[in-house]
């Protein structure tokens, strides 16, 4: 039985979209799996759409087949260059892209490629990269969805690289999330570079007033123009992705959501996923403003020398004991938490080596929970589970799953995943997502 | 008996280490359980990306020993199998009769490690 790959609509009767030529993502004659997907296109969005996706200069469809079967290519539905890539044609809703040589006992012919919505706010318009999905350096990349049953879950990733490889996946476009989830979701994801999201920055965020922002960038700005450092363009890269991240809370932002029907806002997310490795024992505190900066070693290392100079004149290192860290979840919890009804979704950290071998502890000084990683990691766990125990959280359990499958193949150093053990992960989120509800379910669950 | 310190691979995909801290110096005696040295792995090495996968770990005596030569630096990258340090006394033969009984701790980055100086 031959099934044809259909677009079906998509913006209803107000919205017309334009697209680029198909971009396939495997071979003809691939043997494809139902909900496997298959190619993507390049939008946008014309007609009555009031400034819809104004921040978000990249918006894209991936497509995913209806059935199980074969793939035929439809042989002239990609024109090459850049007609892949700028908007080359109408969406049509009766458009075909080829055909599946559904395999016996399909029962689902003939209806029209599940879509996967991506979008992407770029940290400038000047990072622009023109192949693959979601392609290049985002403020905040996104993902929906609505085929699967229920309500539409909506997800906020506020985590560093242990959370982003399940979220975004392989090719960085959500596929194995959207692969894997069996209900309509909305996911955030948001940059860790770079400025790390630990609880007291996201917290400082979400209180941050328009006043505090123009007395900070403005502090920045003389920083910059008074450095007895003369900037670099790295300087200047570095301080602009600074100031855009801690312009606009991932807390406090609704986006448009373009559907089959129409063109939506989104609702304020119902889980937020966070790693508990990105909480530093030092965070950097202004000296006069007060405000607090998580930025890793890597990204600290790719700016110049003025912005260093910056950060060590004007912050002070301020130590973190693991009761402040604890503290500042629940103050997280406490304000957006309730504000939103969210559940907070927080990965541990993987908390032993088979590669370890103490004998004695007598090397190591009190507390060893400052120099040791697996007594930290340990350390930071069982906070966890105080925390879950009486705030509305979840622990996505990285340490047993890890230790289940093999830390020293699959979590080498700790953060950076295999892709089974992201298979493992995804699946833990997506079944905790499941359990926080649809977006309209005011239900406090947990 | 002089006794070898070589470095062992820590990690299976590992290429080098840098030796991040050195603590006794040449002559020291050593107790069993004291810390000799701190190293640093990091798994992207040679592949330049936006978080690179390291680790810390420090290597500790698992036997009372002397210092007699040290053969690395702090900031040095070695790889694997390479003699960083020998342990015995002066008028020791200058053979290395057997490698030194160390064990291997993760550990969290400090500030005393030559990385956090150097970006200080």
């Amino acid at each position: 039985m031959r099934v044809p790959l259909r677009l079906g609509p998509l913006g209803g009767e107000k919205v017309s979209v334009r697209r680029s030529g198909v971009n396939w993502l495997c071979e003809d004659g691939r043997a494809c799996r139902a909900g496997e997907v298959i190619a993507y296109c390049n939008l946008a969005v014309q007609g009555d759409v009031r400034g819809a996706f104004a921040k978000e200069s990249v918006l894209q469809v991936a497509l995913a087949s209806p059935v199980a079967g074969r793939l035929r290519k439809r042989s002239d539905i990609s024109g090459g260059g850049f007609l892949d890539v700028i908007g080359a044609a109408d969406w049509r809703d009766d458009e075909t892209i080829g055909e599946i040589e559904a395999d016996s006992g399909a029962d689902d012919a003939g209806g029209d490629m599940p879509l996967l919505m991506l979008a992407g706010q770029r940290m400038s318009w000047a990072v622009d990269v023109d192949t693959g999905l979601l392609p290049g350096w985002h403020l905040a990349t996104r993902a929906w969805w609505d085929h699967g049953g229920g309500g539409r879950r909506t997800l906020l990733n506020l985590g560093v690289c242990d959370a982003v490889g399940a979220i975004r996946g392989d090719r960085s476009g959500f596929i194995e999330l959207f692969e894997s989830a069996d209900f309509p979701a909305h996911v955030t994801d948001v940059t860790d570079h770079p400025l790390a999201p630990c609880a007291a920055v996201l917290l400082d965020g979400h209180s941050r007033s328009r006043t505090a922002l123009e007395a900070l960038t403005l502090d920045l700005q003389r920083a910059l123009a008074d450095s007895p450092e003369t900037p670099t363009a790295a300087d200047w890269v570095f301080a602009g992705a600074l100031l855009a991240q801690l312009a606009e809370s991932p807390l406090n932002r609704t986006f448009d959501v373009l559907t089959r029907n129409g063109l939506e806002r989104s609702e304020p997310p119902r889980a937020i996923l966070l790693s508990s490795c990105a909480e530093p024992r030092s965070i950097r505190r202004h000296k006069k403003l007060g405000y607090r900066l998580h930025i890793m070693r890597h990204d600290l290392d790719a700016t110049g020398p003025a912005i260093r100079a910056w950060l060590a004149s004007a912050f002070d290192a301020v130590p973190r004991s693991l009761d402040d860290v604890a503290s500042d979840y629940r103050r997280l919890i406490d304000t957006v938490g309730a504000q939103f009804r969210a559940r907070f979704l927080i990965l541990n950290r993987m908390s032993t080596s088979g590669r370890e071998d103490i004998a004695s502890y007598v090397a190591f000084d009190e507390p060893m929970g400052a120099i040791l990683a697996n007594i930290a990691a340990k350390e930071t766990n069982l906070m966890l589970h105080d925390l879950a125990r009486e705030k509305n959280v979840a622990i996505v359990d990285v340490d047993a799953m890890a230790a289940e499958i093999g830390g020293a193949a699959h979590l080498p150093d700790g953060i950076h995943q295999s892709g089974e053990l992201q298979d493992l992960v995804r699946g833990q989120i997506l079944d905790l997502l499941a359990g926080v509800g649809p977006a309209g379910d005011q239900r406090l669950v947990g | 008996m002089l006794l070898g310190l070589y470095l062992p691979k820590l990690l299976p995909d590992m290429t080098v280490a840098v030796v991040e801290a050195i603590y006794p110096a040449v002559g020291d005696t050593l107790p069993a359980g004291d810390k000799i040295l701190d190293l640093s792995v990091d798994l992207g090495s040679g592949f330049r990306q936006d978080c690179p996968p390291i680790s810390h770990y420090r290597l500790v005596a698992r036997e009372a020993v002397r210092l007699r030569s040290i053969h690395i630096s702090p900031g040095e990258a070695c790889a694997p199998g390479v003699l960083m340090a020998v342990f015995g006394d002066d008028a020791d033969p200058d053979e290395i009769a057997r490698p030194l009984r160390f064990a291997t701790a993760g550990i969290v980055s400090h500030p005393g490690m030559w990385s956090a100086r150097v970006r200080a």
